[in-house]
């Protein structure tokens, strides 16, 4: 997505001293770094390895990317003991010497993230701002509300009030709700807002008549392990009724 | 024993590398390590509603997050009986003219031609190519502002929906477009120009197979029902796993596809050798002078091929905005059914891209995708193979063997989340 910045891409390399930037270049170096910007979840050793080797080398680090915030899509089933019968039926007993993989996890399971930049894609403006802020020392400011906020800026028609479930009130703002503009409901791919109490969002959600499992389902194509916390969390509470 | 190292494949979609084992001269191994994580994507989906699966597989690529949309959108309306409309099928085919533009302006400007000019990125080319890189970036900016309009935003727009669009784009969106593909048309035509005055070295030539899909109504296009052979073959894609044999290599978390025994290759160069015939306009006199019996041999000649075929999606685009344009906007198909099978094939930039689904009572029982990359990369192995021993032969630096090995991995366009970051040569 970087990338995609075509209008800001030659001041942006000129703004900031970019030591690494596998895609975009060859000449490398691998040393201190005032920031760090990791993109992806953690799913094989020789990630790991790379990711404490970045944290120890960087002031700051931030998670882009719902991948590195939450785990990504392939972070859905965390929790459910899955994974080991999925990998077989994908690669068989074929023996992969390259590195141990293991279920996709969000940075914050191995390090310290000092910020979080969520989406899939992270959107341009978000991202452009809070570099413009660090390049001025000073903190980002970054999305705390919900989708919803966005939805209702665009005076666009509620899809809720339609009966179809919209994952805009359990989803962290940011993409400029743009599925809902569409006429489509939010798919949640900023994963779960933090300004809220996601588990009584969710129970209002049931109440209003939604299929619980459903909305679970829904929101974990991109939740990870924000959804599975909550899952556990709700798990408790029916036991603590119980 | 000897390793000759690029410890990290720079400029390619993804995280991979390459090892070259060297008795001597002798090149004993050359492999395409892929050190993507794991997803396990096509298991996820199980269980899911078609809609949903939606959401999810075009996650598996930023680059070509439209490509994959659109074949499992073709595999899913199979599997369920939608026909969807005229309008939604060419509003679909606009959009991919968009991807392609895109893609392919990335691939060629910004990530495989540093190489040939001796610049470590295209960043670095801004003093004495400024035009060029510019040129770059006002295509490929024109690239994503089609996805975004069609597609619903720049990456990963979930307007395209089983059965037609959450919403249209408007008629004045797409006058828009119509207006500035013509303003581009000279751009495209001069990277076209600069792609064919590039010297492409002869080490990595050897003959190979090239497969791509049979387009619609005999013209040139970027989805099909069947797939055509270099060697005159047709298939159905609903044979599809007779062509790709999907197999497991322990250097790597990309499968990897052969057909009868041999590997092969997909992406605009095969495109070109199998529909270049059906292409009109300028692209099609370009192609004509340009073309050449080394495109057959030589990997490097995907580059000039990508952007032959830019032009080509630009010069479409006048038209096909006339035609939507003139179209009222459909209701959405439903599904007639909730169990059946479909496989979709589509041209990503990279390649041919297969999505096959077995969907029983409305959920996705079982998911089948089969990446461009994936395919080629024993291909990749061999013309790198043969450059090392080509290029060791003649007792080239190490250096200059590893620019070379890098040049061919990235003439592919590999796309490595599909399926790289590392050139190691090793010496026994």
């Amino acid at each position: 997505m970087i990338l995609n910045c075509e209008d800001q891409l030659v001041d942006l390399f000129g703004a900031t001293e970019i030591r690494s930037f596998l895609m975009a270049k060859s000449d490398n170096h691998e040393g201190e770094l005032d920031v760090a910007l990791v993109e992806g979840s953690i799913a094989t050793e020789e990630q790991l390895k790379r990711l404490k080797d970045i944290r120890e080398r960087a002031k700051i680090v931030i998670a882009i990317g719902t991948c590195a915030c939450h785990g990504g899509p392939q972070a859905m089933k965390l929790g459910e003991g899955k994974w080991d019968e999925m990998y077989k039926k994908v690669y068989g007993n074929a023996k992969i010497t390259l590195s141990k993989a293991f279920e996709s996890q969000p940075i914050d399971a191995f390090v310290k993230v000092d910020m979080y930049i969520p989406g899939c894609p992270i959107d341009k403006t978000e991202f452009l701002g809070a570099v413009s802020k660090l390049v001025a020392g000073k903190h980002p400011y970054l999305y705390k509300f919900p989708c919803c906020t966005e939805c209702k800026w665009k005076e666009n028609k509620c899809i809720l009030y339609e009966g179809r479930f919209c994952a805009g009130p359990l989803t962290k703002a940011g993409c400029g709700a743009v599925c809902p503009s569409h006429n489509l409901p939010c798919v949640g791919c900023w994963g779960p807002t933090d300004d809220l109490n996601v588990s009584s969002e969710y129970e209002l959600l049931k109440e209003k008549g939604y299929n619980p499992d459903e909305i679970l389902r829904k929101i974990r194509k991109f939740g990870g392990a924000g959804v599975a916390k909550l899952v556990k969390d709700l798990e408790s509470k029916k036991e603590a009724k119980a | 024993m000897r390793e000759l190292n690029v410890e990290a494949l720079a400029r390619v979609e993804g995280d991979g590398g390459i090892t070259v084992t060297l008795d001597g001269k002798k090149v004993k191994s050359v492999t395409l390590d892929v050190h993507e994580g794991p997803r396990l994507i096509e298991q996820l989906v199980k269980g899911m509603k078609p809609e949903d699966d939606l959401n999810v597989i075009p996650r598996i690529c930023a680059i070509c997050t439209l490509s994959h949309r659109y074949s499992a959108l073709l595999g899913l309306e199979k599997a369920l009986g939608v026909k969807p409309p005229e309008k939604t099928y060419l509003t679909r085919e606009l959009m991919m003219l968009g991807e392609n533009v895109e893609s392919n302006s990335l691939h060629t400007y910004l990530l495989a031609l540093p190489d040939f000019l001796g610049y470590p990125s295209a960043i670095a080319m801004l003093n004495d190519y400024g035009d060029d890189v510019k040129r770059a970036l006002r295509l490929k900016k024109f690239g994503n502002h089609l996805m975004a309009v069609t597609s619903g935003r720049i990456v990963h727009g979930e307007n395209p929906i089983i059965g037609g669009f959450g919403k249209y784009p408007t008629k004045q969106a797409l006058e828009e477009i119509k207006a500035k593909s013509h303003e581009l048309i000279p751009d495209a035509a001069r990277a076209v120009e600069l792609f064919a005055s590039l010297e492409y070295p002869t080490y990595p030539e050897a003959e190979t197979l090239f497969m791509s899909v049979n387009a619609p109504k005999k013209k040139y296009g970027y989805h099909g029902d069947s797939i055509l052979i270099s060697n005159g073959k047709e298939v159905n894609v609903e044979d599809y796993k007779k062509l790709t044999n999907e197999r497991v290599v322990s250097h790597s978390f990309a499968k990897r596809s052969l057909y009868q025994d041999k590997s092969f290759t997909v992406g605009a160069n095969a495109r070109l050798i199998n529909m270049g015939k059906r292409l009109d306009g300028q692209a099609a006199d370009l192609l004509k002078e340009h073309y050449s019996d080394r495109w057959l041999k030589n990997p490097l000649f995907n580059n000039l091929a990508q952007a032959i075929e830019m032009l080509w999606s630009l010069e479409q685009m006048p038209d096909m905005v006339d035609r939507i344009s003139s179209m009222d906007d459909p209701p959405i198909e439903n599904p007639t059914r909730t169990t059946g099978s479909g496989t979709g094939a589509v041209e990503a930039p990279r390649g041919t891209l297969y999505h096959h689904y077995d969907v029983k009572d409305g959920l996705i029982e079982a998911a089948d995708i089969i990446t461009p990359t994936a395919q080629n990369l024993d291909d990749i192995e061999k013309h790198m193979k043969l450059t090392a021993e080509r290029m060791l032969a003649e007792d080239k630096k190490d250096d200059e063997v590893r620019l070379n090995l890098e040049m061919v991995a990235r003439a592919y366009d590999p796309c490595i989340s599909c399926a790289t970051h590392l050139v190691r040569l090793k010496r026994i």
